[in-house]
């Protein structure tokens, strides 16, 4: 046995705990996670079916945990988990799983399933087992700060180009300031334009709010690849910056799994609570909706659809106050079928949008999204989650459907006057 | 007419027809186009520089320009190559200057925007900090333009 393997293994069996063993026993085999993943669904292939994707790790609980599976191992009636195995199983722990939790929420026996995924991660991490793309991301993280290599003077250039555009201050670690908002890499690569919706949205609502230049990275690559350690840190720093700055809330930006490893998986790493509140943009937007500070101009009359992120709606129950902000601007919103709790996952959270070697597979999934969106054809497609908005872009182009897609958060600031900017 | 600041520019753009706002957009972009290359990107900035387009000819030209930004896009998770960054810039801008016009809309704006935004994804990648003359290049383009 190689010493990655070992490695490996040996964290297979500290991940198991009393969950996952009851998990494994309580496992009727009906089948019915398989046609609540949109990788099965749209390949038919039973590989891909939820609990399937666990076998190695049910194996090593068995040999492990249980007396027939030692018995069994003991006369070599079960095989002992190779490398050979993990790398095979790479394709179905991390390009085929979004870690959406579709599986979990229509088990009828209770299982959480992702949340066992999320554990075998972390064995197929420490032997080695992770995709390249997903451990470039956990490299730059470490070396960088970032999982895309952005660096503060790149952040700072993003702030000066929106203060132009928008003609608003963005502060940089404003000590004591109400909120402090996080962002995703790929906001500050890609969407800009989220930054200087936010600065449009507090300026109205008239509060103080700031980014922090130690932890302005909202991501946390130590979670998608499942490594607690490294996910601990990246919360830290966030923690630490938060703390430093004096700030009452921390938003999560419009990103999905950044939110659940600081909202529901953060105090829990670094083993205290925070000393501040976490929201997710959607949440704080719908706390000012409530309080009357967002007030906006005109509605969009075509036919708009939203797209659920996993791990808002369903992970982080966020799902009634991104429809009440599209009816405060929109005329015509229509709800795709199973939205809300049960929504289909995009085909790439969960770190699936950085394996490249998943890109196949990826636009194959898509086909589940493109169902959902044939059946309103909607004019434009809007969503919460930056991940989720590329993947939905080209998954649209794939199919040749024309739907462009926009950012919830960019929607409610372009309907905000500018007088009150 | 003089212009030596946003303020200046954006409201010199926005009362300018949409035609005309394609037209200067175009030549905003055509600066940083070297930073793209794609041959999409240049039809759409050839096209958006003519008087005379059609709704049709917008539309095929859009499509392509959208095309080309969906194609460029960094994904999640992956290494951040500033110098495809500012090809995908580029090519948001060329949109902006192609996409349908709606009452209201500073399209030119927007497409100048998105080109300084190329424009510094280009330094960043050069390694030679983030500051660059852009926004000064664009208010001579528009002076001249006014001016022609």
């Amino acid at each position: 046995m190689s010493a990655t393997l070992e490695k490996g293994v040996r964290v297979l069996k500290e991940v198991i705990d009393a969950p996952i063993a009851s998990y494994f026993n309580s496992c009727v085999h009906c089948g019915l996670c398989a046609e609540a993943c949109l990788f099965y669904t749209e390949t038919g292939d039973p590989k891909y079916t939820p609990i399937h994707k666990l076998e190695p790790l049910r194996r090593v609980y068995e040999q492990e945990y249980t007396l027939l599976g030692r018995l069994k191992k003991m006369v070599g009636l079960s095989k002992a988990v190779t490398d050979e195995e993990l790398d095979s199983w790479q394709e179905l722990v991390y390009n085929s799983c979004t870690l959406c939790g579709r599986c979990s929420a229509v088990c009828p026996v209770g299982n959480d399933i992702v949340y066992m995924v999320r554990k075998f991660r972390e064995g197929m991490s420490a032997s080695g087992h992770a995709p390249e793309g997903i451990k470039g991301a956990v490299n730059r993280t470490i070396t960088i700060g970032s999982p895309m290599g952005v660096k503060l003077p790149a952040v700072q250039a993003q702030m000066k180009h929106v203060e132009e555009d928008y003609g608003l201050p963005i502060p940089l670690d404003a000590e004591g300031a109400e909120y402090m908002v996080m962002l995703s890499s790929m906001e500050i690569i890609n969407f800009p334009e989220y930054l200087g919706a936010i600065a449009k949205i507090m300026n109205q609502a008239g509060k103080t709010w700031t980014l922090c230049s130690t932890a302005f990275e909202a991501t946390n690559a130590g979670m998608q690849i499942g490594n607690s350690d490294l996910a601990r840190v990246l919360v830290a720093r966030i923690v630490e910056g938060a703390e430093k700055l004096k700030v009452k809330t921390v938003i999560s930006p419009e990103c999905g799994h950044a939110y659940t490893a600081l909202r529901w998986e953060g105090a829990n790493l670094i083993g205290r609570p925070f000393s501040f509140e976490v929201k997710h943009i959607i949440e704080v937007l719908g706390e000012f909706q409530e309080q009357g500070l967002l007030k906006t101009e005109g509605f969009e009359t075509d036919k708009l659809t939203f797209h659920d992120p996993c791990q808002l709606a369903r992970r982080g129950g966020v799902i009634k106050q991104q429809r009440n902000l599209m009816n405060q601007v929109a005329k015509n919103f229509v709800e795709m079928p199973d939205a809300g709790y049960m929504n289909w996952c995009c085909g790439g959270g969960g770190g699936a949008s950085a394996i490249e070697e998943g890109e196949e597979l990826r636009i194959e999934a898509f086909k589940k999204k493109k169902s959902q969106l044939d059946a309103v054809k909607p004019d434009r497609l809007v969503t919460a989650c930056a991940n989720c908005r590329i993947v939905l872009e080209e998954g649209l182009e794939h199919y040749q459907m024309d739907i462009p897609v926009i950012g919830l958060t960019e929607m409610i600031a372009e309907h905000i006057p500018d007088k009150g900017a | 007419m003089a212009i030596s600041n946003d303020k200046e520019f954006k409201a010199a753009l926005a009362a300018l027809p949409a035609a005309r706002q394609r037209q200067v957009a175009a030549r905003f972009v055509e600066r940083v186009y070297p930073l793209s290359n794609d041959v999409r990107i240049k039809a759409a900035l050839d096209l958006a520089s003519r008087a005379d387009i059609s709704d049709a000819e917008l539309t095929v030209v859009a499509q392509a320009a959208n095309t080309a930004r969906v194609e460029s896009f960094t994904q999640c998770g992956r290494e951040t190559d500033w110098n495809a960054q500012a090809g995908h810039f580029v090519a948001k801008a060329a949109v902006a200057c192609v996409k349908p016009a709606e009452a209201g809309d500073n399209l030119a704006w927007d497409a100048a925007m998105q080109a300084r935004m190329a424009r510094t994804c280009q330094t960043v990648a050069e390694g030679s900090g983030t500051e660059n003359r852009e926004a000064e290049e664009q208010y001579r383009i528009l002076e001249a333009f006014l001016n022609s």
